[in-house]
């Protein structure tokens, strides 16, 4: 414990670090959960290419990790969670995420299901507090096991390929969603067919201890197939071309959000397909009820931008040049050759096919050009290739 | 499908009135208690001092045999060497009898009570409604609050200004400021603590006196007393006269909420009832945790239901004693005589300190009366800091509490034979009638638990986001005592929703 909190070492290093440093070329660090991860190894559009023509492995060891258990296990997830679970089964996992009494979003994660007192939770921001709060009264044990478990993302078109190589038995009949324990390099682990990516990939949950192991069996057919590490940027690219959301960027989670204004609910993410109003009960759902009666006022939509310069914070205007949104995250995507964003827009322009501007400050050498740009409202998924949900995946 | 208009759950003296006012106004109402007798807490004092005569006029409770007591009656700060200051009431009127005290002091403990019960007064006129809620935008409820602030300011630039500056101040530096006598300060403190989490240094602590002055009718020490058993019955024979249906030993299991709505009481023994309104008279924790559940309740309501302080902090026990027992040099008539043993600022805060690391005091505080009853008599005696715990407590360390209080009892008396010493602490408290934490006034009244924040937000005008559910308890607003006022303000709630 000493060792973690010293002012020498003040980042935790996950049980990847000794092979990514080495691999880290431009030594850029991103913080997340007190722990310190690659941002760039050499260059993000490199690694970007990876992740959507060959594969990338990022190390996601710092996202928080809850197990579940008890007998009420899974009482409580219906309790927390906008989705209903009831019919869940043993190895299925499902996205959810959870909102306060007023409907604004916690946070998002996905769950799984070993069997129907045991659960795990997986999500990117700090949820103790929340979870054991939202547990009393039920007969489950929540415990934070983030530092036990390594967790590698393995995205990509050939991951599948890859593993299958690696001799993990019947991987490409997992289906999205789903999890099992598999053998790679002689090491037993558990492989789950979701990601970040929009794509088809996996994530590998392993122990600490057989980290080296692991790590480096996936590299070993980079003779034949270009596997790179990848970094935060690039996932970031990969996040928005599939349209997922991320906490802190297209919203505030609101135990974190200072200013009552600024939380938003899983309405005005766009998200109103995980939340079932008809299920008994769960935190946020009178007032999400209510939300849904009177509309919400802004929604998070994808917008095609004209030309080629990404909109980077950009602000929302109408014909008339009012302010009517805000983009929270933009690039410009080298696979669909688009200029792409994912913003708020207000009530009169969330359908998809409505026209509004961006306002553009590209800078280029010391100077800045205003660009005026045209952005179609379209829907947030931008990539979606059908080899993500095909099972028998891709190999 | 409702077999009645009302269900009220715990016949405490607040479940009583609410449910008197309800049937007053043609209203079918069942009431469940869990006990065989009806009262509540009200069972652990013999009288009280604050019980609202709105409401006795309201009820016509004294043609259902309610007695008003009113005789002289002494205060009497005891003091180790026997120098007892001995305050004599009379028409609530204060005057001195006998103190160490000089003129210079005895004056301004006068003024000081009289501006304490100036300010008090100023917020009583609060009580009898529901506290308004500040952001509903609605006119009734700005006008309430205008009301509320003009009805401070109304003191005299001079008095507001005294006001605002003691209203969140600690009880210690507010008589340290005004007394030189320790006597006289350690009264003040002991009352403007007793039945609360707080010492005489905690800020706070004198608005939880100006508080229960407040609510007891402005006077901090009153000769007009009603007995509580003769209260419950005068209730209760109003009640059945009302045909309002008493159910004794029942205990209730839970309700059945769907759809954020109040369906049907389920009784231990497996009965199902139905009603239009079912009101709670028991604490908010109990109601939230135990009568709906937690399971049923959002995240943010169990946060705050779970952070609402309501820990008890009063032993309570009744001496049986072998015969009449004689005081040391007090010579008044010791039945009609409250005894309090504060000596100091120092002491209270020394007894205060063992209970905030949850430790009983050594030299706890203590206030007392003696009762003649049938011939023999008794003493009535309330302990302070005895703090309720959530680990269970060692038989021994019960025994060491009834020693102490023995001991600390002999010093001021000549005679007293102890036949039976029996002890109630705060957890025995719990146990028997279910008051989480054995809190007197079911939360603590300060700043963050009172007026429009009682208990707390989201069920602060006896209902919430759960429809048809409303609480009678002391743990709404006013808030505790023996007063009936929760009681009332509930039924004109109720009758004002359903308009």
């Amino acid at each position: 414990m000493i060792d973690n909190i010293s002012y020498k070492k003040p980042l935790l290093e996950t049980p990847f670090h000794s092979k990514t440093s080495e691999l880290c070329y431009s030594n850029e660090w991103y913080r997340w959960g007190g722990y310190k991860i690659v941002k760039e190894y050499t260059q993000t559009e490199l690694e970007y290419t990876a992740m959507r023509n060959t594969a990338g492995v990022l190390d996601i060891t710092p996202m928080y990790k809850y197990s579940v258990k008890g007998k009420d296990a899974k009482n409580f997830i219906n309790k927390l969670i906008t989705r209903d679970v009831n019919n869940i089964s043993s190895n299925q996992i499902v996205y959810g995420l959870w909102c306060n009494e007023n409907g604004f979003v916690v946070d998002d994660g996905t769950i799984f299901c070993f069997d129907n007192e045991n659960f795990r939770i997986c999500c990117a921001e700090k949820n103790l507090i929340w979870f054991e709060d939202s547990a009393i009264g039920f007969d489950v044990n929540i415990e934070d096991i983030t530092k036990s478990i390594g967790a590698l993302a393995f995205q990509g078109p050939l991951s599948c390929k890859i593993l299958k190589l690696l001799e993990a038995k019947n991987i490409e009949n997992l289906q999205p969603f789903y999890f099992d324990n598999f053998i790679i390099n002689k090491q037993e682990v558990m492989i789950s067919r979701t990601g970040f990516s929009g794509d088809l990939g996996y994530e590998i949950w392993c122990n600490p201890s057989q980290a080296h192991d692991v790590y480096d069996a996936l590299f070993s057919f980079n003779n034949d197939y270009k596997v790179l590490p990848c970094g935060m940027n690039s996932l970031e690219m990969v996040r928005i071309e599939a349209g997922f959301i991320q906490p802190n960027a297209d919203f505030i989670p609101s135990e974190q959000a200072l200013r009552p204004n600024r939380m938003k609910t899983p309405l005005e993410l766009g998200m109103s397909w995980i939340v079932n109003l008809e299920k008994d009960f769960f935190t946020g759902k009178a007032a999400l009820l209510k939300q849904k009666s009177t509309g919400v006022e802004s929604k998070l939509v994808g917008l095609d931008i004209e030309g080629d310069k990404p909109a980077h914070g950009a602000i929302l205007y109408n014909e008339s040049k009012k302010d009517i949104g805000i983009v929270t995250g933009a690039m410009w995507s080298p696979t669909l050759k688009a200029n792409i964003a994912i913003g708020y827009v207000n009530k009169d322009y969330m359908k998809i096919g409505s026209k509004v501007y961006a306002e553009i400050y590209h800078p280029e050498e010391l100077e800045y050009r205003k660009i005026w740009a045209e952005c179609k409202v379209v829907k947030k998924q931008f990539f979606n290739n059908p080899r993500k949900n095909a099972t028998p995946a891709f190999v | 499908m409702s077999n009645y208009d009302s269900i009220i759950i715990g016949g405490g003296h607040n479940g009583l009135v609410c449910a008197s006012y309800l049937s007053k106004n043609k209203k079918k109402v069942l009431l469940i208690e869990q006990k065989e007798i009806l009262g509540g807490l009200a069972k652990y004092s013999d009288f009280t001092t604050s019980f609202s005569k709105k409401i006795i006029k309201d009820l016509n409770l004294q043609n259902y045999g309610l007695k008003i007591i009113e005789k002289n009656e002494d205060i009497i700060a005891m003091n180790l060497t026997g120098e007892h200051t001995v305050l004599n009431i009379k028409n609530n009127r204060i005057s001195f009898q006998s103190t160490e005290a000089d003129k210079k002091d005895q004056e301004s403990f006068l003024k000081l009570l009289n501006k304490y019960k100036l300010f008090a007064n100023s917020l009583s006129g609060f009580m009898y409604e529901a506290p308004p809620r500040i952001k509903s935008g609605l006119k009734k409820d700005l006008f309430k609050l205008i009301k509320m602030g003009w009805n401070i300011r109304k003191l005299g630039k001079k008095n507001t200004r005294e006001f605002m500056r003691i209203i969140g101040l600690n009880i210690a530096d507010e008589v340290e400021d005004n007394l030189n006598n320790d006597i006289l300060k350690g009264l003040i403190s002991h009352e403007a603590v007793l039945g609360s989490n707080l010492g005489p240094r905690s800020p706070g602590s004198v608005l939880h006196l100006m508080y229960k002055q407040a609510i007891q009718s402005g006077n901090l020490f009153t000769n007009t007393k009603i007995e509580t058993t003769n209260l419950i019955n005068s209730l209760e024979k109003l009640l059945k006269e009302k045909n309002v249906e008493i159910l004794l030993n029942t205990k209730v299991k839970n309700l059945e909420i769907k759809n954020n709505k109040v369906s049907k009481v389920i009784l231990e023994n497996g009965k199902e009832l139905f009603a239009e309104t079912i009101i709670s008279n028991l604490d908010p924790k109990s109601t939230f945790f135990n009568l709906i559940g937690a399971q049923k309740l959002e995240t943010d309501q169990i946060r705050r239901a779970n952070n609402y302080r309501q820990k008890g902090n009063v032993a309570n026990a009744v001496i049986t004693l072998e015969n009449e027992p004689i005081i040391k040099r007090y010579k008044g008539n010791i039945l009609n005589s409250t005894f309090i043993f504060s000596p100091s600022i120092k002491f209270l805060e020394h007894a205060f300190n063992d209970s905030k690391y949850n430790r009983n005091s050594k030299n706890p505080s203590m206030k007392f009366n003696i009762i003649k009853k049938e011939g023999k008599f008794f003493i009535r005696i309330n302990i302070q800091y005895i703090p309720f715990s959530l680990e269970k407590k060692e038989i021994i360390e019960r025994e060491n509490i009834i020693k102490d209080i023995a001991n600390q009892l002999k010093q001021f008396f000549e005679k007293l034979d102890i036949k039976e010493i029996n002890l109630n602490t705060p957890n025995d408290i719990q146990e028997d009638i279910g008051t989480y934490g054995g809190h007197w006034h079911h939360g603590e009244f300060e700043i963050d638990q009172v007026f429009f924040l009682r208990p707390f937000y989201g069920f602060t005008q006896y209902n919430g986001s759960i429809k048809n559910l409303y609480m009678c308890g002391a743990g709404t607003h006013p808030g505790g005592g023996i007063n009936g006022i929760n009681g009332h303000n509930t039924a004109k709630k109720i009758i004002e929703d359903q308009k």
